[in-house]
């Protein structure tokens, strides 16, 4: 019986897809549509109940036509998911209020099914479920992100238990004075090496500093509202920080803590505008840039926005100041439109051998 | 000449072509990684079956993108269904991560919203439910396919009657 090589291409197609292991298909359905990933069950008999021990759910509420088919869907989800298998990712992205039961169900559901990395982007309050999630140990990656104001609403816990967190990003959170009378809520993650505190978050005592201690923080990124009332005013005790992200208000005082430094420094991208409301003495605000410069003196590679030119285009007289900061700098990253001559001669004089990328 | 000493790993490909590569690079290959970890003495050379040259050469570049922080530039977007899935095949042998990453979401991007026929064919996967069982999977089901126009089943190759 001879075979066409079509068939035969098709057979050997086949054979070879079929080797592929189940966490292979999982892992490609993991980057489906929640929807598109559950209709795979009709492919054949193989594909049946392979969407049940999916171990990543993304439940998006805009995704869905009404508010009720979407909680109708997580509910019929949870009910019909192989309830041995462990979920990995949880991403939750809901617009509209949840009743607090259902949302209690799909974290518990997640909590005791190890969720490793979780995600929740919601628009009402959620504080009473931070007890649970902050004691969640299978957690390694934490994103909340609450935003039911323009002014934070949720505290965040100065107790907690999240042994294998090494993630963790933040939108709308108070923090608050500990024990110790400062507010330093990072130092308790052990394994802690990303940190992100975006939108509207604020101290909740706005005279006091907000401390990030950490001696595993590596990578650390703050763009908190311009609108913020006040701004936070940032303390790092960050000794092996690597990477620093941020985009805010220049700060009026320095950022690192007493007794510390941002040698480790050695990625940054400033997006730096003068604070609104502190013009007490506006001859003075640009000139915070510099000093911000000089504590980052030795990083190696700079990005910098047009806002923070701009800010540096407000310094007086600038290449008449003595700099001694960026020796190390291995490439400069700015804006090509907005970037003067000067500047770039300013930026560059202690290292005239670094790259210039314009963007 | 032993290679243990050098910085280079050779690893010969299915269709006989040798390739020295860094270590760094043998390194995101875990099975050729295991190979190296498992020989007391020196390797000359590792023999990575299933992966062909053509493949070789797009893991160099990806690595390469990768050093220089541009991972995000690499693309897979020039090959057809068939290359991207030998691909997906040859880098799941080596088991490397990253690319591995890359290219089951490339997967996941073509059969982003295509029709059961079309997903069927590009797994090579045969339609073994009886009409009856694709009837009651699909009742079963019926939740998750609210609103969207899912087309009854269609095969070429099963008759019904």
């Amino acid at each position: 019986m001879k075979r066409g090589t079509k068939k035969r291409i098709k057979e050997k197609n086949e054979d070879r897809f079929s080797c592929l292991p189940d966490y292979v298909l999982l892992h490609i359905l993991s980057f489906f549509d929640i929807k598109e990933a559950i209709q795979t069950c009709i492919l054949s008999t193989r594909w049946k109940n392979l969407w049940k021990i999916l171990p990543t759910l993304t439940l998006i509420s805009s995704q869905f036509a009404t508010f009720e088919a979407f909680t109708k869907f997580i509910s019929k989800i949870l009910s019909l998911r192989d309830a041995s298998a462990s979920l990995d990712v949880l991403d939750f992205q809901c617009e509209g209020r949840m009743d607090p039961r259902e949302l209690k169900r799909i974290l518990t559901y997640a909590i005791s099914h190890s969720v490793k990395r979780l995600r929740i982007d919601v628009n009402f309050d959620i504080q009473q479920f931070l007890p649970s999630l902050f004691s969640c140990h299978t957690l390694t990656s934490l994103h909340l992100s609450i935003y039911e104001s323009p002014r934070p609403i949720t505290l965040f816990p100065n107790s907690l238990n999240l042994p294998a967190v090494t993630t963790l990003a933040l939108n709308g959170f108070l923090f608050c004075v500990g024990d110790d009378g400062r507010v330093d809520p990072f130092s308790k993650f052990d394994k802690l090496d990303t940190l992100m505190i975006y939108g509207a978050c604020e101290v909740r005592d706005n005279k006091l500093n907000l401390c990030i201690s950490s001696t595993t923080l590596v990578n650390l990124t703050i763009r908190t509202n311009y609108s913020a009332a006040g701004g936070i005013r940032f303390q790092l005790y960050t000794p092996n920080l690597c990477t620093f992200v941020y985009h805010g208000h220049i700060p009026f005082q320095k950022l690192c803590g007493i007794n510390s430094n941002l040698s480790s420094i050695k990625h940054v991208l400033l997006d730096m505008t003068i604070g609104v409301g502190m013009w007490s003495n506006p001859k003075d605000n640009p000139l915070l840039l510099l000093h911000l410069l000089d504590e980052l003196a030795n990083v190696e590679s700079l990005t910098i926005s047009h806002r923070t030119l701009k800010v540096l285009s407000l310094v007086p007289y600038l290449l008449e100041i003595e700099f001694t900061s960026l020796y190390n700098l291995k490439s400069l990253k700015v804006d090509g439109k907005f970037i003067t001559e000067g500047m770039l001669y300013f930026l560059l004089q202690n290292a005239p051998s670094a790259k210039v990328i314009l963007y | 000449m032993a290679s243990s000493s050098s910085n280079l790993i050779s690893l010969k490909t299915s269709d006989g072509t040798v390739f020295k590569v860094e270590r760094a690079l043998a390194k995101t290959m875990k099975t050729v990684q295991a190979i190296i970890e498992e020989a007391d003495a020196n390797i000359y050379m590792i023999p990575i079956h299933n992966v062909f040259s053509h493949h070789m050469d797009m893991i160099i570049d990806y690595y390469k993108l990768s050093v220089a922080g541009k991972s995000k530039e690499f693309s897979v977007e020039k090959l057809d269904n068939d290359e991207l899935k030998d691909f997906l095949l040859a880098v799941h042998y080596l088991n490397m991560e990253d690319l591995f990453e890359v290219l089951t979401q490339a997967v996941a991007d073509r059969l982003e919203k295509k029709s059961v026929g079309y997903v069927r064919k590009y797994f090579g996967i045969e339609n073994d439910f009886t009409p009856e069982e694709y009837a009651a999977i699909r009742k079963k089901n019926d939740w998750a396919f609210k609103g969207d126009d899912i087309e009854p089943e269609e095969d070429e190759e099963k008759q019904e009657e």
